[in-house]
């Protein structure tokens, strides 16, 4: 193996980010007091670092060129540093979120943003991963993180409970993934993703790396909260403190669906597939279809936000996975709709999990419908911010959730002999009544009376997200034609 | 650039501007925002007639047309332009809204800086929808309308508005997005024939797609605008909404927002997919009937004065959908001219139901009774209105009603079997209308005035003559003088119906260009630029057979009338 100096240049975002984290876990011990703001600038510090890191190089890379680094482990690309930069901008929000959500309820272990950057890490390693052992790493370095980050209330009930349960499903969740691989890289004799098509279209045991394959798609089903592996997700999602479930609603799922547009997007798809649409591509429309509607259908009951949110993303994974199909399935502008929207998504999740901590405080949590009742009167610039986020994860013009999932549809439209247009016909049926609960809370806030003041939890960072994400999803649905063009 | 071409990105520009002014105006200057809400609708309304000076009633394409790129990467554009069918409608619109400002300075008392916003924002949602000319844009514009008359239902509405304002958004969503597949669809074939990728609605309306395909695509278009109607057995949504939304909602609703429907179907569904639309046509048609006859019935057994219009409204947009489905000018003439009368006169109605709930606060009609007595001149312009809506000859809704009548009769079997049948059916809902609104107005408005708290209601304020006043006079003008309107629909009108026949005869079989249905290899040849962008002669093949379609054009717009020749080069 040799060892390239220059390629450590086009890991600066993974460096960046893991050098912050261990001077985090340094850092930590200095800062004795209850004041833990100097650790929050830290970690933003790290994040914008590594966010600008991957805008230099992405603009150094040549549209559509792509370089291996570190023989074969990782690829940099200019997907691969759109995505870089879209985590590191989660981790700079999601830092950003925390502390009023730590003074309220009382976790305020300094550890977490140590903890916080280096899952980031994993996930810009998804991001730029050519190889089936980066992957695995980049998969495992993310989730152990989280699995912590969720932990971390530890006087919370609901929060041990939350984060055994996502423990225990991940950690199966690993097991198929690591079986997947194993039988897969058995097949094919090799883990790099970039010759994996060629040897398994000649390989001799077609079976074996289909089991592999599948292995691998429900291991990333699992990380995706995709139907019918979904069931930890609204419980984790829950008992997680509200920042931390918006890493993982808007990061975790970013990056799982990152690794798979690498692994069965550029790699495994295409105009011939490994053992044709069995492979992957057809249980992975029956796993879309059935994602976005039982997530949409279980969202339409729930009464608490937080639950309500859960189910919705579950129903929004399935959107990605419609995406994943029609790339997969050949069409041209798979790529460039995914990555559009999973800005999109990330950043309105962030945007509606920052309302959700910013509304609750210490004695209320405020997490119920019912609760939000003339948020709209006595809070509007507040309430203003949610409604452009529920609208967007709705999908209403113009913002940019309406464009993710036009793009993403019409992409799937683009897939020869109109294959998916049923799929597209659920997936718009369930936008319709996805609409329904995203507007009871749009009705809550602004047709009801308030029933009893508001006490929010006021922190500047925690408002300068809830002014920052609604800017963007307006931006993004107003003037669509850049942010589209950043996933070729 | 053609004449006027400014006028109509006006007509979009001034109401966000009246709407971002008024919102960042102090809260509490409510007379202020009512100043700015006023201004802004009767200064658009202005600009609006402007269209008017510049329109060419002897031509039927589009005028006034503004074409600037909009989202590179898909092939949308923001692209406006007015016809013989839309000037009209964009007319109503613009001069209800400053009416209907006007009518809810007292009924609207609180967050009135976030009402007026919400109206200059939906009025528009509104002028765009009517004059899109890329689908995208228009469906854009379409949704754009939802969320401000979700706020008006919602915020400013009755006791059940939370049921009604939900319930309104659901309905028209799920139409909407099946519709949205559909334009995906499109928009996909039409990139694939031709190697452009375009919204174009033009362009898009020169590509034929294989009949099957055309069924489920006008199914998808259909279903959003027979909601939006409504078509029975879509109408639920319609009494609900009404009943809850405010005055000034009910009127925007019935008086503007109900034709996007017909003119969904008038300017996309049928157009686009005109095979669709001759094999669904008796299927609506028997439906529209029934909405007609249905909806006089049900309205007559209203309690509810604003239930009972509702309803009516469900009658009367059932004349326009079956005039549209008679495929023949007299019937989509007629078709418009009752949209525009209607608007008028379901907007006075609404109008006036208003003004005596702002003196009684109640909607039953056992509540009131001998109020002619009280209101001498809100009486009798009331009595105009009703009469208009009911069809009196001399008013505006007789001409509507009778012309929509007259075409359905006369159409032919192959667009709407059984005409006179189902004209016959129709007809009576003309003599049904009569029967509730005529009850209506007894039961108001003569009688004994036995109600004590009806003894000393006040007559109409001045402000409120001012309301009512252009209404009325709108309803004689056009039932006295309806030739100039008819006259400068005509051309798009009749072009509309030419083209629906051209398009119509064209063979089934993959989707092609109108006036293309080559046999197989000249499909292939068109596909071949795209598919092999790459390899020299194939590109060559490419060009040659793109003179060839230069040439086959110009022999066509030498052959065709000039509307379907213009349809069909458009598409290059």
């Amino acid at each position: 193996m040799t060892f390239v100096t220059t390629d450590m240049a086009y890991i600066a975002p993974l460096l960046i980010l893991t050098v912050t984290g261990m001077l985090l876990v340094i850092a930590e011990s200095f800062f004795r007091g209850r004041d833990r703001a100097g650790l929050m600038g830290l970690a933003v510090a790290g994040s914008v670092a590594s966010f600008v890191a991957s805008v230099v190089l992405y603009r150094q890379l040549e549209p559509g060129s792509s370089k291996l680094i570190f023989d074969g482990m990782l690829v940099a690309d200019r997907f691969g540093f759109a995505l870089t930069g879209l985590f590191s901008v989660i981790t700079a929000l999601v830092a950003m979120s925390t502390p009023a959500h730590q003074r309220e309820h009382g976790w305020e272990n300094g550890e977490y943003y140590a903890i916080l950057l280096l899952s980031a890490a994993g996930m810009t390693m998804l991001a730029q991963a050519a190889h089936l052992v980066a992957i695995f790493i980049g998969v495992e370095t993310m989730s152990i993180g989280v699995y912590v980050m969720t932990a971390l209330r530890r006087r919370s009930r609901r929060g041990n409970e939350a984060a055994l349960k996502y423990f225990l499903m991940g950690a199966f969740a690993t097991g198929f993934l690591l079986y997947g691989m194993a039988l897969v890289y058995g097949a094919a004799g090799t883990a790099e993703l970039a010759q994996m098509k060629t040897k398994l279209l000649a390989t001799a045991n077609p079976e074996i790396a289909i089991a592999g394959i599948l292995l691998m798609v429900i291991a990333f089903g699992f990380k995706l909260a995709a139907v019918p592996f979904h069931m930890w997700a609204p419980d984790a999602y829950e008992g997680a403190p509200t920042p931390v479930t918006a890493f993982m609603a808007a990061g975790v799922k970013a990056a799982a669906v990152a690794a798979m547009i690498r692994l069965f997007g550029q790699y495994l798809g295409g105009d011939v597939l490994p053992f044709g649409a069995v492979g992957w591509a057809s249980p992975m429309v029956i796993i879309a279809g059935l994602t976005i509607t039982v997530g949409n259908i279980a969202a339409v009951r729930q009464n608490n936000v937080k639950r309500m949110l859960a189910y919705s993303s579950i129903s929004h994974g399935g959107v990605m996975l419609v995406g994943l199909a029609a790339m997969g399935l050949g069409s041209s502008t798979g790529q460039s709709s995914l990555v559009y929207y999973l800005i999109a998504y990330s950043i309105t999740t962030i945007a509606s999990f920052a309302v959700v901590s910013w509304v609750g405080s210490r004695d209320r949590e405020r997490l119920l419908v019912d609760d939000w009742a003339g948020l709209g009167q006595k809070h509007p610039a507040a309430a203003l911010a949610m409604t452009v986020a529920l609208l967007s994860l709705g999908g209403l013009p113009p913002t940019a959730g309406f464009f993710g999932k036009f793009y993403v549809f019409k992409s799937a439209m683009d897939v020869a002999d109109n294959q998916l247009i049923w799929l597209v016909a659920i997936g718009v049926v369930n936008s319709a009544i996805s609409i329904y609960y995203y507007l009871r809370l749009v009705t809550a806030m602004y047709f009801r009376e308030p029933t009893e003041p508001f006490t929010p939890s006021r922190s500047a960072p925690l408002e300068v997200v809830m002014v920052l994400c609604p800017i963007i999803i307006l931006a993004m649905g107003l003037l669509p034609g850049f942010w589209l063009g950043l996933g070729n | 650039m053609q004449p006027g071409y400014f006028v109509l990105p006006l007509l979009l520009a001034l109401p966000l501007l009246g709407a971002i002014f008024v919102m960042c105006t102090p809260k509490e200057e409510h007379a202020l925002h009512r100043g700015i809400g006023l201004f802004f609708t009767t200064l658009t309304f202005a600009v609006s007639l402007l269209t008017l000076s510049y329109f060419n009633k002897t031509v039927a394409g589009y005028q006034e047309v503004l074409d600037v790129p909009w989202i590179p990467g898909l092939g949308a554009h923001f692209k406006v332009g007015i016809d013989g069918i839309s000037l009209w409608l964009v007319l109503l619109t613009t001069f209800l809204m400053p009416i209907t400002m006007l009518a809810a300075h007292k009924a609207i008392d609180r967050h009135v800086r976030e009402f007026t916003a919400a109206m200059l924002i939906l009025e528009v949602g509104m002028i765009g929808a009517f004059i899109s000319l890329d689908v995208f844009l228009f469906y854009v514009m379409w949704e754009v309308m939802l969320i401000p008359m979700y706020l008006l239902i919602g915020i400013w509405g009755g006791q059940r508005r939370l049921y009604a304002s939900i319930k309104f958004v659901l309905y028209t969503m799920v139409g909407s997005l099946l519709m949205l597949v559909a334009i995906l669809y499109l928009y996909t074939q039409y990139g694939s024939v031709t190697g452009e990728y375009t919204t174009d609605l033009e362009k898009l309306t020169s590509l034929v797609l294989p009949h099957n395909a055309q069924v489920w695509c006008f199914v998808a278009f259909a279903l959003a605008f027979a909601i939006k109607v409504p078509l029975f057995p879509l109408h639920t949504w319609l009494p609900d909404a009404h009943v809850e939304a405010p005055t000034a909602g009910s009127v925007i609703l019935a008086g503007v927002m109900l034709k996007f429907g017909i003119f969904g179907f008038l300017r996309f569904a049928i157009p686009l997919f005109p095979y669709g639309a001759q094999v669904c046509a008796p299927y609506i048609g028997v439906l529209a009937v029934i909405g007609i006859i249905y909806g006089a019935l049900v309205a007559f057994a209203q309690d509810d004065v604003k239930k009972l219009v509702a309803y009516s409204s469900v009658s009367h947009l059932g004349f326009c959908v079956l005039g549209v489905f008679a495929m023949n000018s007299a019937g989509i003439s007629g078709s418009i001219f009752a949209m525009l009368s209607h608007g008028l006169t379901t907007g006075g109605l609404f109008l006036g139901i208003g003004m005596l709930y702002e003196r009684r606060h109640t909607r039953r009609l056992a509540e009131y009774g001998g109020i002619w007595k009280q209101m001498p001149v809100f009486s009798a312009l009331f009595l105009i209105i009703t009469m208009g809506s009911a069809g009196l000859p001399g008013l505006s809704g007789f001409i509507g009603e009778f012309l929509s009548l007259f075409g359905t009769f006369n159409a032919e079997q192959s667009s709407l079997p059984m005409p006179r049948l189902l004209g016959a059916l129709a007809a009576t809902g003309v003599i049904l209308g009569a029967v509730y609104l005529l009850y209506m107005f007894q039961k108001v408005f003569f009688g004994k005035l036995d109600k004590t708290k009806n003894g000393n209601l006040p007559d109409m304020s001045d402000r409120e003559l001012v309301v009512f006043l252009p209404l009325v006079l709108g309803i004689f003008i056009l039932g006295v003088a309806p030739r100039p309107l008819l006259r400068s629909m005509e051309p798009s009108v009749d072009a509309f119906v030419n083209q629906y026949h051209n398009k119509l005869v064209e063979p089934d079989g993959p989707a092609h260009l109108q006036g293309h249905a080559a046999p197989t290899a000249a499909a292939d040849a068109v596909n071949a630029p795209r598919a092999d962008a790459g390899n020299g002669v194939e590109r060559d093949l490419g060009k040659i057979a793109a003179q060839a379609r230069e040439v086959e054009r110009t022999l066509d717009a030498a052959n065709r009338a000039p509307a379907a020749a213009r349809v069909a080069g458009g598409a290059q």
